[in-house]
């Protein structure tokens, strides 16, 4: 589930962030925390994540950074893009912005993949603060593949990971002061003790249906991690989704790696895909670790849900069955819609598994079709009408009547 | 005590001729016992592997090439008694009472990065500061990282043998050869220096207590060779997680000039003495 997504152009890819300081962020217990952020307008405060840079490899992106944030400086940190120096947002190896300025980075789209954009200006506490977010790179087509010749997949699910520490989001320690003469913007650091642990910038009751795995089965389901917090992470997929690791920092793995379990580490980014064959509810588990001690700070959950599809609205080709009489005596009227002319059979299947009927793949029209069906011969009892077409199923049931 | 462990006196009789010819070493290495001075002017007790009696917190770099043997001498100088080890390399542990010698023969057939160390006390003295790289497969193009974390307190409770309760710790001082942003960029060893196309390789190692998780700007790198995790090698990264007493052997081969940071992304380790930047951060230079 992605997030904000900014104006994408086919080889060019235009993008405004704003760089705020007087964020505010709900946290899960109901307080309002201020944080910085990248915003999209000025009248709305920051995402926490910022907004989605997305845009094609081989595109050239340009990144208007306008600094609006009471005389603090920031910068935007293109990570893991392997832009060159001067887009490389280290302020004392390009540049920095001033509050009122604008800063232009520019590059051009590298490997397809996920990366991430953040403040290099006192990054230990810019990037607590909230100053990061998202960037995917798709493939050179724009299409739903991992990368050019890669994974084709159905779904796609971002997990931004990062955590909060309440105290940190405090005036005393967010409004320090910027030596701009200075190598090294010095500042001091409190110790940290993380006391909300985010995905997508929400935990605990936030993440219950905002974020899941809402999916079919046999669908391919394309996850996006990504740590940009100050604890490691251990993400652990139910095992019947069937976990290949397939690619990290923008880069495909040499081999796919089947595993449940991913951990991943501040700045890290891991691709992974998961499918089903049946239907499954059941959750995604991430966990925090303190990377001091290796103790787990706290663990956050994931909803999935996959359903074996059953409704007419979700296909493409086929649509609107409709099955009359339903209860039916002697003949029942199959009724349905092709978008495009195509090849669709059907079967019939008792509750208790017997097949009754199953007719090949025969061609119907564009449009509006109709399949007559004598099930004189068919005891009473409940039934199920399939039709298919090429990868495609609609199910119905119906009722055969003893009159 | 002197002891040259009988597996690789057997290697060695075995290969003599490749020994001859392959220029295996020498070596001593003496473990003495100091004050690290932070950049800060904070102190800590520290130990380490040195070249000679005179204390530094910078332990020997030990490098081979593949197949080489270092016939290495540890001489404890300390006042109490240490271990040593080397970890994934078999039958090198052992114990050296204060003031007294072991000898011990290191080697690897292939290309890798080894933490040689001390394995005493829960590896508590290996945290003061007793573990350093052992590199195999060196080019005339490589830089080591030896990243250490340190809490003060710690430091002085484990030199006096008192308690350590790990479950709390919250080291304040991050160093990359025992030095610390800006500091670190001075050290040759570690900082980077090449060229367009040049085949960099650089050996880095946790040997703190910590984890840490090292990223670099401006360029992926391929993992060579991973001390716990054989399938990330052929990874294109950039990012490592670095697990405690881990190692890799990375190489670069830089495509865009410029200097840029590495850093550990979990940023409070970018901090010194509870300061940023001056921690774990150094910068590549390519001309």
């Amino acid at each position: 589930m992605l997030l904000f997504c900014v104006g994408s152009y086919h080889a060019q890819t235009n993008v405004f962030l704003i760089g705020r300081t007087l964020g505010e962020k709900i946290i899960a217990n109901g307080d309002t925390l201020r944080v910085f952020g990248f915003a999209p307008n000025l009248g709305s405060h920051p995402p926490i994540p910022g907004p989605l840079i997305e845009a094609n490899q081989g595109d050239s992106v340009h990144i208007d950074f306008w600094n609006v944030s009471q005389l603090h400086h920031h910068t935007i940190h293109l990570h893991g893009l392997d832009v060159n120096q001067q887009n490389d947002g280290v302020p004392m190896l390009s540049f920095d912005v001033d509050h009122m300025e604008h800063g232009w980075y520019h590059f051009k789209a590298p490997h397809a993949g996920t990366y991430l954009y953040h403040c290099h200006v006192g990054s230990t506490i810019h990037l607590q603060a909230g100053m990061y977010g998202p960037i995917i790179i798709r493939p050179s087509d724009g299409s739903n593949t991992t990368w050019d010749g890669g994974f084709a997949f159905d779904t796609e699910t971002m997990l931004f990971m990062s955590e909060f520490d309440t105290f940190w989001h405090t005036d005393s320690i967010l409004d320090h002061p910027h030596d701009t003469t200075a190598v090294h913007d010095s500042l001091e650091v409190p110790r940290y003790n993380p006391d909300n642990f985010l995905i997508n910038g929400l935990s605990d009751h936030q993440l219950e249906d905002s974020i899941e795995l809402n999916s079919k089965t046999d669908f391919v389901n394309y996850f996006r991690l990504v740590n940009i917090g100050y604890c490691s992470n251990k993400v652990i997929f139910p095992a019947s989704l069937g976990a290949q690791i397939i690619d990290s920092d923008g880069r495909p793995l040499p081999s796919v790696e089947m595993s449940d379990t991913v951990e991943i580490y501040p700045g890290e980014r891991y691709g992974v895909l998961v499918e089903s064959s049946v239907a499954i509810l059941d959750s995604i588990e991430v966990y925090y670790y303190d990377m001091m001690t290796g103790t787990v700070k706290d663990t956050q959950y994931v909803k999935v849900d996959i359903k074996v599809p059953n409704n007419v609205e979700e296909f493409k080709m086929l649509r609107d069955l409709v099955l009359a009489p339903n209860p039916v005596t002697n003949e029942l009227k199959v009724m349905f819609n092709a978008i495009e002319a195509r090849a669709v059979g059907y079967r019939i299947i008792s509750l208790d598994g017997k097949l009754m009927e199953s007719v090949q793949p025969q061609r119907v029209n564009q449009g509006k079709n109709l399949f007559t069906i004598n099930t004189s011969g068919y005891a009473a009892g409940t039934y199920l009408i399939s039709i298919m077409d090429e990868g495609q199923v609609l199910s119905e049931q119906f009722i055969k009547s003893s009159e | 005590m002197n002891l040259l462990k009988v597996p690789f006196l057997m290697v060695c009789l075995l290969s003599i001729q490749t020994i001859l010819f392959a220029g295996n070493t020498n070596q001593t290495i003496y473990i003495n016992s100091g004050v690290h001075a932070c950049f800060d002017g904070a102190q800590m007790p520290f130990k380490a592997f040195n070249a000679s009696t005179s204390f530094s917190n910078r332990n020997v770099q030990l490098s081979a090439a593949i197949g080489d043997t270092i016939f290495l001498e540890v001489i404890n100088t300390d006042s109490i008694q240490h271990g040593f080890d080397v970890k994934g390399l078999a039958g090198i542990r052992d114990t050296v009472a204060a003031n007294d010698t072991i000898n011990v023969a290191i080697s690897s057939a292939s290309l890798g990065i080894f933490i040689y160390y001390d394995h005493i006390n829960n590896e508590d003295e290996a945290y003061l500061g007793l573990s350093g790289i052992f590199a195999v497969g060196v080019n005339s193009n490589t830089f080591f990282w030896n990243l250490k974390d340190h809490e003060l307190a710690v430091n002085d409770s484990v030199m006096t043998g008192g308690s350590v309760d790990w479950m709390t710790y919250y080291p304040d001082y991050f160093t990359i050869n025992g030095a610390s942003n800006p500091n670190v960029n001075l050290d040759t060893t570690a900082r980077v220096e090449g060229a367009i196309g040049d085949t960099i390789l650089i050996y880095m190692a946790n040997t703190g207590r910590a984890e840490h998780s090292i990223h670099f700007h401006g360029y992926h790198l391929e993992i060579l060779f991973s001390t716990d995790h054989s399938n990330y090698v052929g990874r294109l990264k950039d990012t490592f997680p670095m697990k405690k007493m881990t190692g890799y052997v990375l190489r670069l081969v830089p495509d865009q000039t410029g200097e840029y940071p590495v850093h550990d992304h979990n940023l409070l380790s970018v901090t010194g003495g509870g300061l940023y930047p001056f921690g774990m951060f150094l910068t590549i230079l390519i001309q």
